[in-house]
């Protein structure tokens, strides 16, 4: 498919045409943060920094309701009550424009879990389904990109439908997908600056230069698993907050509650994350994660070992970094997963 | 760096007594400090001291109860140790408090406003004035009066309050703290100011930052937001149950609060929550002549009463 | 003089359980006309109510709030009233900076023998209450509008 160019004063323009048919999703500012929110033509979409919030909640909401619920008395046996029960699925289509390629990456953990032979979430797929992504290529890696340890790059198109390269007067638009090349139809041709993007892709993947290998996390992350020593290092300085996992791209544990308010009431999927003590809180009292070194052994030993030794060596995390530059207390995720490495293998027992 | 010396060779005098010190050394960039934990002397090495240490360290001591501990505090630090000590909730006999004066911190959000982004910092220079950050080639000069924390310009406590080993000469300048951003904001319309809040409040994320790096959210694993019953919040996704939230965290540190800001600085989307705490003080102020964190045996004026208020104006009704 | 269904405001008044409600009773007893916007929650003392109660009331729709106790000196535990006194004087002076009407809450003291003085509180405190009108409900429509005021910020 041919690329398109889209100049920069036709942004608009363009995002409002897409909001036509679509929920259209672009990055804000707002304050000191970049999030993304329904495009509007009082808000200029945010394309030069990195968003703050990845592209997560476009598929995976904060709060979902699964289905709302109603109680009703039965008039004629008052100690018979009746519930109706209202399924709710979003499958509005949607179009997310300007995330990176390593949020649009993340998505791929998310369906080696939520896509399976045995488990189809439902209303996870009607989201993935009908969103499409727009995402924009970065031309130079921030100091806590790591998208290529973790078999990404800065203009990998892996999951886009449309890869958008920032050029001179605007952006070179590449249509990854069938679908990406419908978003894009509307825009003049942009075999001029084929090159120019093509350059600025390549400087880009020298940029980021070599990545650091970390394929030996998996047995070794499981060979500390009983090193509380180790892990009460790593941790000292976490606050265990939810931070990283909320911006996390790949996370995908959520907490399902019932709100009811009187008779009626919605049953909702909301994000939870590992590092609070009530995600592993058991209805005895017990908990098998009680501390916060726990809780990070888990986050980091979920992305580097169990979860690629669950999933053919896919590891879940695409290396975006916020859960080290949006942490309050700058915990790198990068040095724990190399300190493990590094770590003396622990003496085996019997 | 200066002191820093100093501060490192008394962290070795002592460390033998203690399980751990608490300071700071460089993180993930030269702009970016982390929290160090001083196990070994090695690790003592490791120590910054400066503007760029940002963090409360007071935050981590309920968390390491029944250990020695040491901690590097600054003045405003120092605070939060004090209201610890006066609840009860750490022993005194446990810490050992290394206190320094400190004559500003930076605002990472300022210096991301000056910069534009802090993805690419390359150098930081730490001058007599402020800092000197290169990013992508360029050089920033930014001094404190201009990318200092707020908390900073109107600072009371250059000097830790609290210590048993205090390294560096003291302070003695002391700013005015006239609560003017609170007055401000008060004066615009209440619609404006609701609607302030509102549009704040709902980009928060509800990843509890805010709550884990208060020194004195103590609850900690137990706190009411998540708690079922009482069910005092809803898991859903409105801004009414996120700005309550910071209502039950603003009341539940009612004279408590020692402004050192962490909320406000943890917050990953940049919600200004602080001002919240900073109204609250102000009345608790006006209202019972308390600051929180200035005096080791003074009681919090919510867990007090004066038979006869002096200024409570009992209504008549 | 009860307002009538269409104009009713809803209006949450916390009661402790040894003065003000048995001064609301009293008011009851002695046939006292009264509007009926509040609905009374019963608590043992007002050193039980948490100022989140009022906070959790004004966020979630309530029109207004009004908290009761005995009268300084005459706590039923001696000195709960005391404490409740100083929280509910901070919570009243911290309203305004989150654009909540702090005339939407108040708080007093009402006896048990006190059934006129009730009746005059609800009256005057309803009164307040309907002359500042329905609170906002908090929606995605407020939101909205909210976002738009502060497009720029």
């Amino acid at each position: 498919m041919a690329a398109k160019f889209l100049p920069t004063n036709q942004l608009a323009s363009w995002l409002a045409e897409l909001s036509g048919q679509y929920r259209t999703l672009v990055p804000r500012r707002e304050g000191d943060a970049v999030v993304f929110r329904p495009f509007e033509e009082a808000f200029a979409p945010e394309l030069g920094v990195r968003p703050t919030m990845s592209t997560k909640a476009s598929v995976f909401p904060k709060c979902e309701p699964l289905m709302t619920f109603k109680y009703e008395k039965d008039e004629e046996d008052p100690g018979k009550v009746m519930v109706d029960v209202t399924e709710r699925r979003d499958d509005a289509p949607a179009v997310v424009v300007g995330g990176r390629p390593c949020d649009v990456a993340g998505f791929f953990t998310f369906d080696r879990v939520y896509n399976t032979e045995k488990i189809k979430d439902l209303n996870y797929l009607a989201r993935r389904e009908n969103t499409f992504f727009v995402s924009l290529a970065c031309e130079q890696p921030a100091t806590t990109c790591f998208c290529n340890w973790v078999g990404g790059g800065p203009a990998d198109t892996k999951g886009a439908d449309v890869l958008m390269v920032p050029v001179s007067g605007g952006w070179l638009m590449e249509p990854v997908t069938d679908k990406g090349g419908e978003l894009v139809a509307s825009l003049e041709d942009g075999k001029a600056k084929e090159a120019e993007a093509q350059a600025v892709k390549d400087k880009a993947n020298a940029a980021i230069g070599d990545a650091v290998d970390v394929s030996a996390a998996q047995d070794k992350l499981l060979a500390l698993f009983d090193d509380a020593a180790f892990w009460e290092a790593q941790s000292s300085k976490c606050i265990s907050c939810g931070t990283c996992t909320y911006l996390c791209p790949t996370c995908y544990c959520f907490n399902i509650t019932d709100e009811k308010f009187g008779m009626e009431g919605v049953r909702m999927r909301t994000w939870d994350n590992c590092m609070s003590a009530l995600f592993t809180m058991e209805a005895s009292g017990h908990n098998p994660r009680p501390t916060k070194a726990h809780r990070l052994k888990n986050r980091v030993g979920h992305k580097f070992s169990y979860y690629p030794s669950l999933h053919d060596g896919n590891i879940a995390c695409v290396g975006c970094g916020r859960c080290i530059k949006s942490c309050p207390v700058s915990v790198d995720i990068r040095a724990i997963v190399q300190n493990a490495i590094a770590a003396p293998a622990p003496e085996q027992e019997g | 760096m200066q002191y820093l010396d100093e501060l490192k060779s008394k962290i070795k005098e002592k460390l033998p007594d203690l399980d751990v010190v608490i300071g700071w050394e460089q993180g993930f960039d030269p702009l970016r400090a982390t929290p160090l934990f001083m196990r070994t002397e090695e690790d003592v090495d490791k120590l910054t001291w400066g503007p760029l240490c940002v963090h409360n360290l007071a935050t981590y001591l309920t968390g390491l109860k029944g250990k020695k501990v040491g901690v590097v505090v600054k003045g405003c630090d120092s605070r939060s140790i004090i209201e610890l000590l006066q609840e009860k909730l750490i022993n005194r006999e446990d810490i050992t408090v290394f206190g320094l004066p400190c004559e500003g911190v930076i605002s990472m959000k300022k210096v991301a406003r000056a910069v534009g982004t802090l993805d690419y910092i390359e150098k930081v220079d730490v001058t007599t004035k402020g800092i000197t950050v290169s990013a992508e080639g360029k050089d920033y000069d930014l001094p404190l009066t201009e990318v200092g924390a707020d908390k900073c310009g109107r600072c009371q406590y250059h000097n830790a309050l609290l210590s048993d080993v205090f390294i560096g000469d003291t302070i003695d300048d002391s700013a005015e703290d006239d609560y003017s951003d609170v007055t401000e904001f008060e004066a615009k319309p209440r619609e404006e100011r609701l609607n302030y809040w509102l549009a704040q409040m709902d980009r928060c994320l509800r990843c509890y930052a805010c709550r884990n790096a208060c020194p004195l959210c103590v609850c900690r694993d137990h706190c009411v937001a998540q708690s079922r019953d009482p069910h005092w919040m809803s898991q859903d996704d409105t801004v009414q149950s996120k700005w309550f939230f910071q209502m039950i965290h603003a009341m539940h540190l009612a004279g408590r609060c020692t402004e050192c800001g962490e909320c406000e600085r943890s917050c990953p989307v940049g919600i200004p929550i602080l001002l919240l705490r900073r109204k609250m003080n102000k009345q608790i102020n006006e209202l019972f002549d308390y600051k929180a964190g200035t005096k080791i045996d003074a009681k919090p004026p919510l867990m007090a009463f004066k038979v006869e208020e002096d200024n409570i104006n009992e209504r008549g009704w | 003089m009860s307002a009538d269904a269409a104009t009713e405001l809803r209006i949450v008044g916390f009661l402790c359980n040894w003065c003000s409600y048995g001064g609301a009773d009293t008011a009851g007893v002695g046939r006292f006309q009264q509007p009926t916007d509040l609905r009374i929650i019963r608590v043992p003392c007002s050193g039980r109510i948490d100022p989140l109660f009022v906070v959790k009331s004004l966020v979630n729709g309530a029109d207004g709030v009004l908290v009761s106790g005995c009268h300084p000196r005459d706590c039923h535990y001696s000195e709960g009233n005391f404490y409740a006194r100083r929280r509910l004087e901070a919570l009243k002076s911290f309203l305004p900076i989150l654009g909540i009407d702090e005339r939407r809450f108040e708080y007093t003291w009402v006896s048990a023998s006190e059934g006129q003085k009730w009746k005059t509180v609800v009256e005057k405190f309803t009164e307040r209450i309907h002359e500042l009108g329905p609170a906002r409900k908090i929606n995605a429509e407020m939101l909205a509008e909210a976002k738009a005021m502060f497009a720029t910020v």
